[in-house]
């Protein structure tokens, strides 16, 4: 589609026009996407409601209970988050890429994967193992097997933030493993001809060279920490303890809108003021770019006797990470009694039919209609989203790439990345001040699937575009035009050299639009109704009512469904693209 | 292999040196030594195991086999490792890809290895002044690596390695990043440095024009193995194999296969030369430089026929290329010369054959 205006040099008003038309389109339609839901929520308290909730969040006897203390709470979570990644985060990446540690593959696929279960997955699991008896209901595995769990490891901060960070360090992971892999061997070589000592090089050297990541891997997981619902829902809303976005989510839930609109707003401002400082650290003229040697060569640095320890540690922060809270989840769902997570195993929960004693009479959740309406729902809300993400993506990212330079493409790919800094919770409550009410002739949108759909598709939209570049700075122009000598027409060029170039970016850019669809709960919680349940939603439902094992094999769906598809993608992958095979 | 007669304390001295890595011989038994202020170029074609040799040099990788001396100093061995750090050794390294530390300034990246010295502050800051001027940088100072161009990225990649004074200079295709004009230039001012500091180099490149211009010592590599040592013009002069003779040289020499038949080695029909030039040898390679062959017919020189593939001018004459089969023959007209490809063209050999060649391509001395 926007292919045409790279060619037929013949027709050039056609060309013209079409060459508009596109961009043109582009740009209403990221500004319904991204621009309108903002105005709309910061009007939405610019009315006298809206006034009076400023003042009642800011300057009110109420304001330390709804603003204040979230703000400290969010806070402390967003600094103790991020620098409990970066200690992480780095710490693997330096393992796996500066030094002989072995089983290297193994580790870097284990900092990988956090990032694919859902934060309210490990919350659970936490949930299952550290519960205490201090709210009643059943007691954690712990506390049943006679360790007395106390209340700050139970609930609150500290297991959010344990939470928090084994779900964010895999990004810090990913974020500084990629920087240190492009400190090349050459670099750090020339420090050695200099005489320089290992910590020398480390501090001198290596540590500046990768600081612009490390700043971005830190603030980052800051956003992410400030921005998760789950977690805090799941382990600070029972003793209270409330964050910036679960205040929210209770404003809205109320039904005290405009409150919940101006709390989504300073949510807005402060995960935006820290990504935007951080920018501003890093770009500039130290925003240099690592001169790589030759073949992108690293250098390995020798352990000694501490490879194996070593190894042995980030094995463990593997495995807590990624296999023990699905096992702990795995064994819940299986287990009648909360507390005693290995006895009494049964199918219950997942095949079992109603009435009986367990779970109220509840039926297993492959035997509830909800639960298998929600599984559809789930997986068509991905695909949908996945495919109009890496659609609209591409368009934008091929329009930015063809006009660099001018003002349209300078305002396009601003607008597209502006959700970037905007927390999902608060993105869906701005989605909310904008279709919550019938707009002229259209009907509210509130609560429908198509809702959804848009606000996914729009909050994914800094990634989709990302994505989009990547995939076209695979297709050079060099590529393109050669096949246009051959006098191949524009359809033949399509399928037979931008397509298959194309679909192995675009295929992994769906899939983890997809993954990120069916594990998202902050953007849905907000967003979604009876009529459409998703399964996270179903999973937060069952854990708020105190029906764990439901939740936990809930969730268990879901990661599924995400591994799934990530499996489903490399396979295919390697299937679609084979002189990729290494 | 040969040494060239040099003293005992030689700057460098390369013995028997094997780098293996896995079942692969990167470098096989080299021997080279050189005298203090030789510029040594270490030339042969991609993956022949000049870098690897470097990087010995250099420290940065052990040999598996052999030793390597600096002034009498064993700094590595077979037996020992690395036995002198590669900060250790005096030596500097200029890297192809110039490895300039991103993150400092131009200034910043000479004073490093200055400040890792322990050198004073104002000795570093007078020496950092020092060298920006030596290499015509001095108003760079103060930008970062991303913000000069690659020329300019060379020279401070030059200045930061000479600035501790290094007894030895160890370069790694420097120039191979670098266009074609400035490349010329920068040979010329990495000569003009060689003369200014005095130290001993050692220059890695593929180029062989780069050898021959530069090098008081040449040692040409072919799969990992030493061809042949020496003074440059003694290796165009006096090559040892086909190799060396084919590698050196603009234009590159013509290599003739020849039968004996009865008193004469024939090449294809031709009568070429007399049989005693190499008594003992039913086929041999006669060596033909460009310049000994001459375009047109000949008295009494021998002649082939073969087809026109290009010709280039080259300093008021023209150097002809001729395909004779699979054989291409390069030979010297006078003024400028055309023809279409394909046409054919006579080729003389006013000359005899400059070197001999064993089939084997070992040189038949005579």
């Amino acid at each position: 589609m926007t292919f045409i205006s790279t060619f037929a040099p013949s027709g050039g008003r056609r060309l013209l026009r079409s060459g508009f038309v596109m961009p043109a389109i582009l740009v209403v339609i990221v500004a319904i996407l991204v621009v309108a839901p903002l105005v709309r929520i910061l009007l939405s308290t610019l009315t006298p409601e809206g006034i009076a909730a400023w003042q009642a969040v800011l300057v009110s006897p109420l304001s330390f209970n709804l603003w204040w203390r979230p703000l400290f709470n969010t806070m402390v979570l967003g600094f103790g988050v991020a620098s409990g990644c970066l200690v992480l985060g780095g710490f693997l990446a330096w393992l796996v890429v500066l030094t002989d540690v072995p089983g290297r593959r193994l580790l870097g696929l284990m900092g990988t994967l956090p990032y694919m279960i859902p934060s309210f997955a490990a919350a659970l699991a936490w949930g299952t193992l550290f519960r205490n008896s201090r709210l009643g209901g059943s007691a954690g595995f712990f506390e049943t097997n006679g360790l007395a769990i106390p209340d700050w490891l139970a609930w609150g901060l500290v297991p959010t933030a344990i939470v928090l960070i084994a779900h964010y360090y895999s990004l810090a992971y990913t974020i500084i493993a990629a920087a240190l892999s492009s400190v090349g061997a050459d670099l750090v070589e020339a420090g050695q001809m200099a005489g320089a000592k290992r910590p020398r090089i480390f501090f001198g050297i290596i540590l500046p060279v990768v600081t612009p990541a490390l700043i971005a891997a830190a603030s980052l997981t800051f956003a992410g920490a400030v921005a998760n619902f789950a977690a805090p829902a799941l382990l600070g809303l029972p003793v209270r303890m409330q964050t910036l976005s679960t205040r929210l989510f209770g404003m809205i839930e109320t039904g005290q809108n405009e409150r919940g609109f101006v709390l989504a707003l300073l949510l807005i401002t402060v995960s935006a003021l820290f990504l935007w400082m951080s920018d501003r650290i890093v770009s500039g003229r130290k925003a240099f770019i690592t001169v790589t040697g030759k073949g992108g060569r690293t250098k390995r640095f020798p352990l000694g006797a501490w490879r194996w320890p070593l190894f042995a540690v980030a094995v463990v922060i593997g495995l807590l990470t990624t296999v023990v809270p699905v096992l702990v989840l795995a064994a819940s769902s299986l287990a009648p009694q909360s507390g005693a997570l290995f006895s009494n195993w049964t199918l219950h929960f997942w095949i079992g039919e109603g009435g009986g004693e367990i779970a109220q009479g509840q039926a297993g959740i492959f035997r509830n209609p909800v639960l298998i309406d929600a599984l559809w729902n789930t997986i068509r809300l991905g695909l949908v989203v996945a495919l109009t993400t890496m659609l609209l993506g591409l368009a934008l990212a091929y329009t930015i790439v063809q006009r660099r330079g001018s003002l349209l493409a300078t305002i396009l790919s601003q607008l597209a990345f502006v959700p970037l800094l905007v927390p999902s919770i608060a993105f869906a409550a701005a989605y909310i001040a904008l279709f919550g009410a019938p707009i002229g002739p259209l009907p509210s949108l509130y609560g429908t699937f198509a809702l959804l759909v848009i606000a996914a598709s729009a909050h994914n939209l800094p990634f989709a575009v990302q994505s989009g570049r990547s995939v076209l700075g695979q297709i050079s122009a060099d590529i393109e035009e050669s096949a246009r000598l051959t006098g191949a027409s524009l359809l033949r060029r399509l399928f037979a050299i931008i397509f298959p170039l194309a679909i192995r970016g675009l295929f992994a850019g769906a899939i983890l639009v997809f993954v990120k669809m069916v594990r998202d709960l902050s953007l849905v919680v907000l967003l979604f109704t009876a009529t459409s349940p998703v399964l996270s939603m179903v999973a937060y439902r069952y854990a708020a009512e105190g029906f764990m094992q439901f939740a936990n094999a809930i969730t268990l769906v879901i990661l599924i469904v995400c591994l799934a598809a990530s499996f489903l993608a490399h396979g295919l992958q390697n299937r679609v693209q084979k002189w990729k095979e290494s | 292999m040969n040494a060239l007669a040099t003293g005992a304390a030689d700057a460098i001295e390369i013995r028997n040196l094997v780098k293996r890595f896995g079942a692969f011989t990167a470098v096989k038994d080299v021997n080279i030594s050189v005298p203090a202020g030789s510029f040594l170029v270490l030339v042969g074609p991609s993956g022949c195991g000049k870098s690897t040799l470097l990087r010995m040099l250099a420290g940065l990788e052990g040999p598996s086999e052999g030793e390597i001396a600096f002034v009498g100093q064993t700094v590595s061995s077979g037996a020992g490792g690395v036995i002198a750090d590669a900060g250790r050794r005096n030596a500097g390294l200029v890297f192809q890809s110039y490895a300039l530390w991103p993150h400092m300034t131009v200034a910043g990246n000479i004073a490093w290895p200055l400040k890792v010295a322990r050198w004073p502050r104002e000795k570093r800051d007078r020496r950092v002044k020092e060298v920006l001027a030596l290499l015509g940088i001095g108003t760079l100072a103060e930008r970062y690596p991303a913000e000069i161009s690659g020329g300019q990225q060379q020279r401070v990649a030059i200045a930061r390695t000479i600035a501790p004074e290094p007894s030895i200079l160890l370069f790694d295709e420097p120039l191979s990043n670098l266009d074609a004009k400035l490349r010329i230039e920068m040979r010329s001012e990495l000569m003009r440095i060689h003369r200014a500091t005095g130290a001993t180099s050692v220059y890695v490149t593929h180029d062989q024009v780069e050898a021959m211009t530069m090098a008081t010592h040449v040692a040409v590599l072919n799969n990992g193995r030493v061809e042949q040592f020496g003074k440059p013009i003694e290796l165009l002069r006096n090559p040892a194999t086909t190799f060396v003779a084919t590698f050196l040289g603009t234009p590159p020499a013509n290599l003739l296969p020849a039968r004996r038949v009865g008193d004469m080695f024939v090449f294809n029909e031709t009568p070429l030369t007399t049989g005693s030039i190499a008594p003992g040898h039913d086929a041999v390679q006669l060596l033909y430089r460009a310049e000994d062959v001459s375009v047109g017919a000949v008295p009494d020189k021998p002649s082939v026929v073969a087809r026109f593939a290009e010709a280039a001018p080259i300093a008021g004459r023209t150097m002809v290329t001729a395909m004779l089969g699979e054989l291409r023959i390069t030979g010297m007209a006078e003024g400028y010369f055309s023809a279409m490809p394909g046409d054919p063209v006579t080729l003389s050999f006013i000359r005899t054959p400059d070197a001999v060649f064993a089939v084997s391509g070992e040189r038949i001395t005579q």
